[in-house]
């Protein structure tokens, strides 16, 4: 049905030669008689189940519902999504809806002026959403997104090769995590799983290091003062290094992808590793590129630096909502609406491919695990999110590039700290 | 195949053999791991890359070749692919047509301007083409795709085509104008029929060139539809990343039309490649 | 550098009758030159004007024209980086290996399919069929080739006891790259070799050979000068080529592991189309346009000055 269309809408741009401008979902609904014809374009990157056919299945009903509207969706990987967002945005546009982290990128979005506030639209149904899940949509008072989902990131790990080490509780603070790293070494077991190609899961490293030991406040700061040399950074930069000296991560994972068969998530969920530092949707993307840990996955809150500012309660992470793009028709707004309504968005918790966003959605959690990520998120003091997508396009791409550099062993902390600071800079 | 002049003594051709026959395994493996591993179901090709497979499975190949995706890509691909060749050889036809048979005031710095184009990396522009198209409103468009590539194309069938029309004498013009010929006469009846090598030269090097261009439009079409091979090669390779067995059945099924096309026009596409590059 | 044979031609061609006198000359030569110089002014120069221009510039690339001038800044700060004192590495490596390994290597290959041997136009065709293959399709099929954990290679090498991570080690990146741009390209440039060879007389070569001249003395004395254009050539498209070199990088690697393999056409798109620094990135497609331009002019000067009608002439042949 989506290719047939698709298949259609090229024959229409081709033989139209110059329609390339918008894509036909301008057409307001008429006053009167049937509503017009309205196409929406949706971009999202669910690739992995369950939520890429659960997706797709809300996209059927919403369109079996409303006749006059068809949804096209473009799906595409996390890392090939991100690029063509950036692409398209660039070029002047935004599709009618998608997926979005929300943040400083989102932010850039709304100042190009290609995000719809939807404030007014949605008005009504926000107070059912909790406000941590809804706060990277909004700016200044102004809603621009709905949340699908919200979660944080914390290691997942194989209970049975931990036992095996010798290690019978996850590591509180980071001092212990270091020792349990070397234990698992000792025990000839790979400590850590690490997607080195794709930059942004080694940045949680030193995220969640910087949030343990300068603090979220500072993190704050630092998005208008610029500066990522002060001490506090450094010293996050330096346990970075601290465990990267230790060589905790597979064998080539510099060259390794997220989710490929030899990637990060195949690595743990085959056994090959014993952790990895990864957001809610962990689980799912084990599932799917491997075997599975099944009952001996389990998850702990990345460990309190000793002496740190920051608190391990403090939670990082992210979720993922539905932005409107500035010229999208109304029922696009209609549509995100569809999406989070209880009925709909609980039925994707259920499959446990979110984790709650709304109100009393708590209950739908039944993976145990995510139950625990729902739990701890739920008492969470303080919260930020990724950093590639709070801070503008340049400096979050800047964070992930110069700790895969650290990580590597190829940037001293100081040097990463003045990149960061210099690209950061450079926007200003 | 070949022709033997003379009678020179018969050497001992054994170790070229040999040498010929490594050189042509690294060649042509890669291909057949891709052939054969399309057969297999992906956890046998890790296991089992370069043998055959257990048994033949011809669902990674029936899978892609049901697709809608990929037929559409291939649509779109020769649509620019011929549109672009067209207009890339009929506008350079006819400049080199000015600048072989006219003698005016500013030929050689016209010309040196066309020819400095030669230097331009494609990838030094695509910025700034990107910038500019998005103002023409032609991002998406595929004759955003078309009009560029065209563009970066004339450069090297000027040159070919300059030289070719040169080398055809200057009495058959004259003939034709005292026939009564106009001059765009002359260039339509006359040159162009004379100049079909040259003209199927030039073709497949403007046909190929965009068959494989991957960053133009990686960076001019955003939606699914208007893709062409390479995007979707990219892409599907992202998209699949854990099922390598179905990446190669779709990346043998995607070079079958250049490897046909190689093999029905081998004559004209190695001449034109190399006689493009050492003119370029 | 055709740009510099024409002057020379220019002089030695007599230069055709001219096709149509009288007014409707200049009418004929303005109509028929109009739709090229269109498209070329607006799709070559001027997208090379405004990367001039934008490379001024502080911009995110998103709407109107940029404002926020900031002068030489951007290259300031790109040549700070390390990142492109890398890139600049990186295709001197590159550079080198063509010209070390890979034009030497179809040289040989060249000369072996010139003797006559049975086949030689099978494995001639053979060889040269990777260059007609997308650089994305070469890509992606040497990622999944040259991947660590279940690719060909190591599957291959593992009977020597050899084990290696290819793309994913920051030690054999390079090397790694420069195999699959060999495994692309030898044929091409075998070719071009071939073309030139043809065009040396045969009988040059067996007069040496019946003065009594060995192979090597033949090839290297002969032979070899007489190839000297169409090596130079070779080594001018090489060079140009590895400036710009992005689509199987950006395949492979991306630049990585951590910018490892990074070329200059990779930081660009990736400052560019990633971050939304699209003056930085403008600047970075400055400095590969003055690069090339300057590559190419003093190569023209100093290299392939005395043999401008040799490369003119190297496929006479077919024709």
């Amino acid at each position: 049905m989506k290719r047939s269309l698709a298949l259609i809408a090229t024959a229409v741009l081709l033989a139209g030669c110059g329609s390339g401008g918008d894509k036909g979902g301008s057409s307001a609904p008429q006053q009167g008689g049937s509503p017009a014809k309205v196409t929406l374009e949706w971009w999202h990157l669910s690739t992995a189940e369950p939520l890429k056919s659960l997706w797709a299945q809300r996209a059927k009903e919403y369109m079996a519902k409303h006749p006059n509207v068809t949804i096209k969706a473009t799906v595409l990987e996390n890392d090939a999504y991100k690029a063509k967002l950036t692409t398209i945005t660039q070029s002047g546009k935004a599709p009618d809806i998608f997926a979005t982290w929300g943040g400083g990128v989102l932010k850039q979005q709304i100042e190009a002026g290609l995000v719809k506030d939807i404030s007014a639209d949605v008005a009504g149904v926000l107070p059912t959403f909790t406000p941590a899940a809804l706060s990277a949509y909004q700016f200044d008072g102004k809603t621009y997104g709905l949340p699908t989902d919200i979660g944080m990131v914390g290691f997942w790990y194989n209970k049975k090769l931990f036992a095996k080490a010798g290690i019978t509780q996850p590591p509180a603070t980071w001092s212990a995590y270091l020792e349990d790293v070397k234990k698992l070494k000792a025990a000839g077991i790979t400590p850590i799983a690490l997607a080195g190609k794709e930059k942004w899961p080694g940045h949680y490293y030193w995220a969640y290091l910087a949030m343990r030991i300068a603090g979220l406040d500072a993190l704050k700061q630092a998005a208008t003062d610029h500066d990522f040399t002060k001490p506090d950074f450094i010293a996050a930069g330096q346990q970075v290094k601290a465990l990267a000296d230790l060589q905790p991560f597979q064998k080539g994972f510099l060259g390794a992808a997220y989710s490929t068969p030899d990637g990060q998530s195949a690595t743990v969920s085959n056994g090959k590793a014993a952790m990895e530092l990864m957001g809610q949707w962990a689980p799912a993307v084990q599932k799917d590129n491997g075997k599975g840990l099944g009952a001996d996955l389990g998850f702990f809150p990345f460990p309190a630096v000793e002496g740190g500012k920051g608190s391990i309660n403090d939670a990082f992470g992210g979720g993922g909502g539905l932005a409107v793009g500035a010229d999208a028709p109304a029922e696009a707004v209609d549509f995100v609406r569809f999406m989070t309504e209880m009925g709909n968005h609980s039925k994707a918790v259920e499959a446990g491919g979110v984790l709650p966003v709304l109100k009393g959605e708590e209950s739908a959690v039944k993976d145990p695990n995510l139950k625990q990520v729902a739990t701890l998120l739920a008492s969470a003091g303080g919260y930020q999110l990724y950093l590639d997508q709070a801070y503008p396009p340049a400096v979050g791409q800047q964070v992930n590039d110069s700790v895969a550099e650290l990580i590597a062993g190829t940037k001293t902390p100081e040097e990463v700290g003045k990149a960061i600071t210099e690209v950061a800079k450079s926007e200003g | 195949m070949m022709r033997r002049k003379k009678s020179t003594p018969r050497r001992n051709t054994l170790p070229l053999h040999v040498v010929a026959w490594i050189v042509g395994a690294f060649v042509i493996v890669p291909v057949i791991y891709a052939v054969i591993g399309g057969f297999k179901p992906t956890n046998e090709l890790s296991q089992n890359p370069l043998g055959l497979p257990r048994t033949w499975m011809t669902a990674n190949y029936t899978d892609v070749l049901g697709s809608h995706s990929f037929w559409l890509q291939l649509w779109n691909s020769t649509f620019i692919a011929v549109l672009t060749t067209v207009l890339t050889v009929g506008v350079s036809a006819l400049a080199g047509f000015v600048f072989a048979r006219f003698a005016f005031r500013g030929r050689e710095l016209f010309f040196t301007l066309f020819t400095a184009g030669l230097m331009f990396p494609f990838a030094v522009a695509i910025l700034p083409i990107f910038v500019l198209l998005r103002s023409f409103g032609l991002l998406g468009n595929p004759f955003g795709v078309i009009l560029t590539q065209a563009a970066f194309g004339l450069p090297l069938t000027i040159i070919i085509l300059r030289g070719f029309f040169r080398s055809i004498p200057g009495e058959v013009e004259e003939a034709a104008i005292i026939d009564g010929c106009s001059p765009f006469g002359f260039f339509w009846r006359i040159l162009l029929p004379m100049a079909r090598p040259a003209i199927a030269t030039v073709s497949v090097l403007a046909l190929v060139g965009s068959w494989n261009q991957f960053m133009l439009p990686l960076v001019v079409f955003n939606e699914e539809s208007s893709w062409t091979l390479p995007l979707g090669i990219q892409q599907f390779q992202g998209q699949y990343a854990s099922d390598t067995a179905r990446i190669l059945a779709y990346l043998v099924l995607a070079m079958l039309p250049a490897l046909g096309f190689y093999a029905v026009a081998e004559r004209h596409l190695v001449g034109g490649l190399t006689a493009g590059a050492t003119k370029g | 550098m055709t740009t510099l044979i024409t002057g020379p031609e220019a002089i030695k061609l007599p230069a055709p009758a001219p096709a149509a006198r009288g007014r409707g000359r200049w009418v004929t030569i303005a109509l028929f030159l109009l739709p090229a110089l269109v498209l070329f002014l607006l799709l070559v120069v001027a997208p090379i004007l405004v990367a001039f221009y934008a490379s001024a510039f502080r911009w995110n690339g998103f709407g109107g024209l940029p404002t926020n001038f900031i002068g030489l800044d951007n290259f300031t700060r790109l040549f700070k980086t390390e990142i492109f004192a890398q890139d600049l590495w990186h295709l001197l490596v590159l550079v080198l290996f063509s010209v070390v390994v890979q034009l030497p290597f179809s040289l040989a290959i060249a000369m072996l399919l010139n003797q006559r041997i049975r086949g030689r136009a099978l494995y001639r065709v053979v060889f040269f069929a990777p260059y007609v293959l997308s650089e994305v399709i070469t890509g992606v099929l040497f990622s999944l080739i040259l991947s660590p954990g279940s690719g060909l290679a190591n599957h291959i090498l593992s009977v020597f006891g050899i084990e290696s991570e290819w793309l994913a080690d920051p030690a054999t990146v390079m090397p790694s790259l420069f195999l699959v741009m060999t495994w692309k390209y030898f044929g091409f440039h075998m070719m071009i070799y071939l073309a030139g060879r043809q065009n040396i007389p045969n009988e040059l070569i067996e007069a040496a050979q019946i003065d009594g001249a060995t192979s090597w003395k033949t090839f290297r004395h002969i032979t070899l000068p007489l190839l000297g254009p169409t090596i130079r050539i070779s080594v001018f498209l090489s060079v140009i080529y590895t400036i710009q070199l992005f689509d199987l990088v950006w395949i492979l690697t991306q630049g990585g592991p951590s910018h490892s393999s990074e070329t200059m056409a990779v930081t660009m798109m990736d400052w560019g189309f990633k971050r939304s620094q699209v003056g930085y990135a403008s600047a970075i497609s400055v400095v590969m346009f003055l690069l090339s331009l300057v590559f190419a002019l003093v190569y023209q000067r100093l290299v392939m000055r005395r043999d401008l009608a040799g490369a003119t002439t190297s496929m006479g042949g077919r024709r």
